[in-house]
């Protein structure tokens, strides 16, 4: 009887299930690329979690407290397990638990202790501290790894929304992985515009009035600037990185990257007054890496004039 | 079998303990916005803008043995400048009568020379959260021979500007600004402009008169397009500092100026156009009733690397009442009426260079036409052929060489006065 029929009989409450046949962990998913890997690991966290309830409540079912409470504390001791299915076990083991004699079963013959060790960990957080950047100072700093000894897995774009409220953008500076969406929203009462001379990442959202919102995909890496054809003031920046390990430095500039693989990394810091991202060599080997400080630089030339469109020179004191 | 299978799950736990593709999960930045605190309301910027000048004959456009009075327009019409700020390189009458209606000049004569045009220095003031801005732009022109102007400090522009409502693209400036009349203004500093040399009509609207203005702009978006005005009252008209004296006025009653602008802005297309209109009384005159009037039509496009910038300009003074004749070179006895009209036409092409030493390279050519005197003398024909280039280093270094050949069509004789220009404009 395959997994989905089970799955199916479970979830119609079908027919008085014995036992959990269970399967065959690791999948047999061929692994040929990072994505198959990735694809591998999140496929093999469910099938687990969802053998560990099912095989559990079958148990718990048909009276056997001792198996039930040994299924149901391992799920529960799985990392970041999802607070729903937490919600949902939690009673049923400490049930089954106080059922079974109120201490752990004792881990079925030809298996590996109950308690085994704790796993050898393989995320890391990596923090540090930026420095620099001129007068505006270090907030704002994009920070990210791509590996070296492997290749980097491919980020999952995201979907985030910069305001343009009082003339501004808000944020001014926003770093987001490749793929990923950016709503722009008019909070302002005048009619604004977006729009990027930055190549090849150059767009043109034309113009919209207060409250409406209009998007931008972005599927090239590096900074894009930000511009308001009617504003001249208005500039911000979206930094597009290709890679999921990247964070923005806070205003004293800190910064951190949680889960993290261990590996070999190319750590980048890139500024707002920064021609060039500033490089650095790091290995990722422990559960947390403090990456000594880094000083951005401060190498671009202050923007004079802000180009409208068409690449002309405005002047800020000119018109509205 | 579950039994069997356990160890292998167990055996996983560690593995399967990791996110799926992890992405810097619960710290995935939502953005940076600077605290207000750490923006400065100031702002300074600047150039400084030197060069190399050659101009063909003595310089002067005065034709040796041509003994017609005034002579002004063997010097203006034909105008040949050397630098951004229209300077000439001589304005040497040998003796003969002008009257006044002279360009500020290098004194170089028919000599190559090295020119500190400009260094200019802007103050920005715009206080967070105030619709407030405050402009000042200071200028020193060192014109260290004797044989030309003065060396002069300019407070160039000087003015407050208030934005009273938040909903509409709505500003009001007062005191010494930007002329609001055609386009040239736009791109008067050596910065800014594509090129070194003002029109042969930039004279007429790049002043910067002193009064009030207002600007509005009406947004369309479902054409992607603007309707604007910009409209001013001040003591003069927009004539550039040499040909007025730009500081109280001498009527008590204001000029008007006004441009009605429309853009149609597409990424990467851009059309704009404008007419603008000036009317009040002449700026060296004390009787209200001695009128200036002038007239403008402006276009530009942009298509990608492609521009194209036009303009018109005429403009009609009336006879004076009475001499005597102030300007910005001095007082000069004869107030007679003139007319004149012109235009010119730039195509230019931005070469596609982006690298970051080479920030920029453009190429650009210029036509410009003319068609001026005054009363009772002869009008005078002259055009212009300008051809130049450009390259931006580093975002702050623009090196510029241009090339003028002043042609005079009629009315006058033809005297040999083109220019080889450069300049290095440093941006701070």
């Amino acid at each position: 009887m395959g997994t989905v029929t089970w799955m199916l009989m479970l979830s119609l409450g079908a027919g008085p299930a014995k036992e959990w046949p269970g399967d065959d962990v690791p999948l047999p998913l061929a692994v040929r690329t990072p994505e198959d890997l990735a694809f591998k690991v999140v496929a093999e966290r469910s099938y687990l979690e969802f053998n560990l309830m099912a095989s559990g409540k079958l148990a718990y079912d048909r009276g056997d407290m001792a198996t039930a409470a040994d299924r149901f504390e391992r799920l529960l001791s799985l990392k970041d397990l999802s607070p729903d299915v937490a919600l949902v076990v939690r009673p049923l083991a400490e049930d089954a638990r106080r059922r079974a004699g109120g201490s752990r079963v004792a881990a079925p013959e030809g298996s590996v202790p109950a308690q085994p060790q704790a796993p050898k960990p393989v995320l890391a957080s990596v923090r540090g501290l930026i420095a620099g950047g001129g007068d505006l100072g270090p907030g704002g700093t994009v920070v990210w790894l791509t590996r070296t000894d492997a290749p980097s897995p491919r980020p999952r774009g995201v979907e985030r929304t910069v305001f343009q409220r009082g003339k501004q953008f808000i944020p001014r500076i926003l770093a987001v992985p490749v793929g990923s969406t950016v709503h722009f929203r008019n909070d302002d009462e005048v009619f604004h515009n977006v729009f990027s001379l930055t190549r090849p990442n150059d767009f043109d959202l034309g113009l919209y009035r207060s409250g409406e919102s209009r998007d931008k995909t972005f599927r090239t890496p590096g900074p894009v600037n930000l511009l308001c054809n009617i504003h001249s003031s208005m500039v911000g920046y979206v930094y597009v990185v290709d890679t999921p390990y990247y964070a923005q430095a806070d205003a004293s500039g800190s910064w951190s990257v949680r889960n993290v693989p261990f590996g070999e990394y190319q750590l980048r810091a890139w500024h707002e007054s920064s021609v060039e991202p500033v490089k650095r060599s790091i290995s990722v080997k422990a559960e947390t890496v403090n990456v000594p400080q880094l000083t951005v630089n401060s190498d671009r030339p202050p923007v004079t004039f802000v180009p409208d469109k068409a690449g002309k020179p405005r002047q800020t004191q000119l018109g509205y | 079998m579950t039994r069997a299978l356990l160890p292998c799950l167990l055996a996983a736990l560690p593995v399967l303990a990791q996110p799926a593709v992890p992405e810097s999960e619960g710290s995935e930045p939502l953005g940076y916005t600077p605290p207000q605190a750490t923006r400065s309301p100031f702002r300074i910027s600047g150039y400084v803008d030197v060069g190399w000048a050659n101009a063909t004959g003595n310089g002067s456009s005065f034709v040796p043995g041509d003994t017609r009075v005034p002579a002004d327009y063997y010097v203006d019409p034909f105008a040949p400048a050397v630098n951004s700020r229209g300077d000439v390189a001589s304005i040497d009458s040998g003796g003969r009568f002008v009257n006044g209606f002279l360009p500020t000049t290098v004194g170089s004569g028919g000599n190559g020379t090295f020119l500190l045009n400009v260094a200019s220095l802007d103050l920005q003031v715009s206080p967070s959260g105030l619709p407030v801005l405050v402009f000042v732009r200071a200028q020193a022109l060192p014109r260290w021979n004797g044989n030309g102007s003065e060396t002069r400090f300019v407070l160039q522009q000087a003015f407050g500007r208030v934005s009273p409502v938040s909903s509409q693209e709505l500003s009001i400036s007062a005191g010494r600004f930007d002329s609001v009349f055609g386009i040239e203004y736009l791109e008067n500093e050596s910065n800014l402009r594509l090129g070194i040399t003002p029109s042969l009509i930039a004279r007429y609207s790049t002043g910067h008169p002193l009064g009030i203005k207002v600007f509005y702009r009406f947004q369309l978006p479902s054409i992607q397009s603007a309707i604007s005005i910009n409209a001013a009252a001040t003591n003069h008209g927009s004539q550039v500092e040499s040909l007025q004296v730009e500081t109280l006025s001498f009527t008590g009653v204001p000029v008007g100026s006004a441009r009605l602008g429309y853009e149609l802005s597409l990424l990467g297309t851009e059309l704009k156009l404008g007419i603008s209109g000036l009317y009040g009384p002449r700026n060296d005159q004390a009787d209200p009733g001695v009128i200036q009037k002038q007239l403008g039509f402006d276009a530009r496009v942009f298509v990608g690397p492609v521009s194209v910038w036009g303009e018109y300009v005429s403009l009609r003074e009336d006879p004076a009442s009475a001499p005597p004749k102030p300007t910005g070179t001095g007082i000069y006895t004869i107030a007679s009426g003139f007319k004149v009209h012109g235009f010119y036409l730039q195509l230019a092409y931005a070469l596609p260079v982006h690298d970051r030493v080479l920030s920029g390279a453009s190429v650009y050519g210029r036509y410009d036409r003319r068609k001026g005197g005054f009363d009772g003398t002869p009008q005078l024909l002259t055009s212009r052929w300008t051809v130049g280039g450009r390259i931006e280093l580093w975002s702050v270094l623009q090196l510029k060489a241009e090339v003028l050949f002043n042609r005079e069509n009629a009315g006058a004789p033809t005297v040999d006065n083109d220019v080889f220009t450069t300049s290095a404009v440093f941006s701070f």
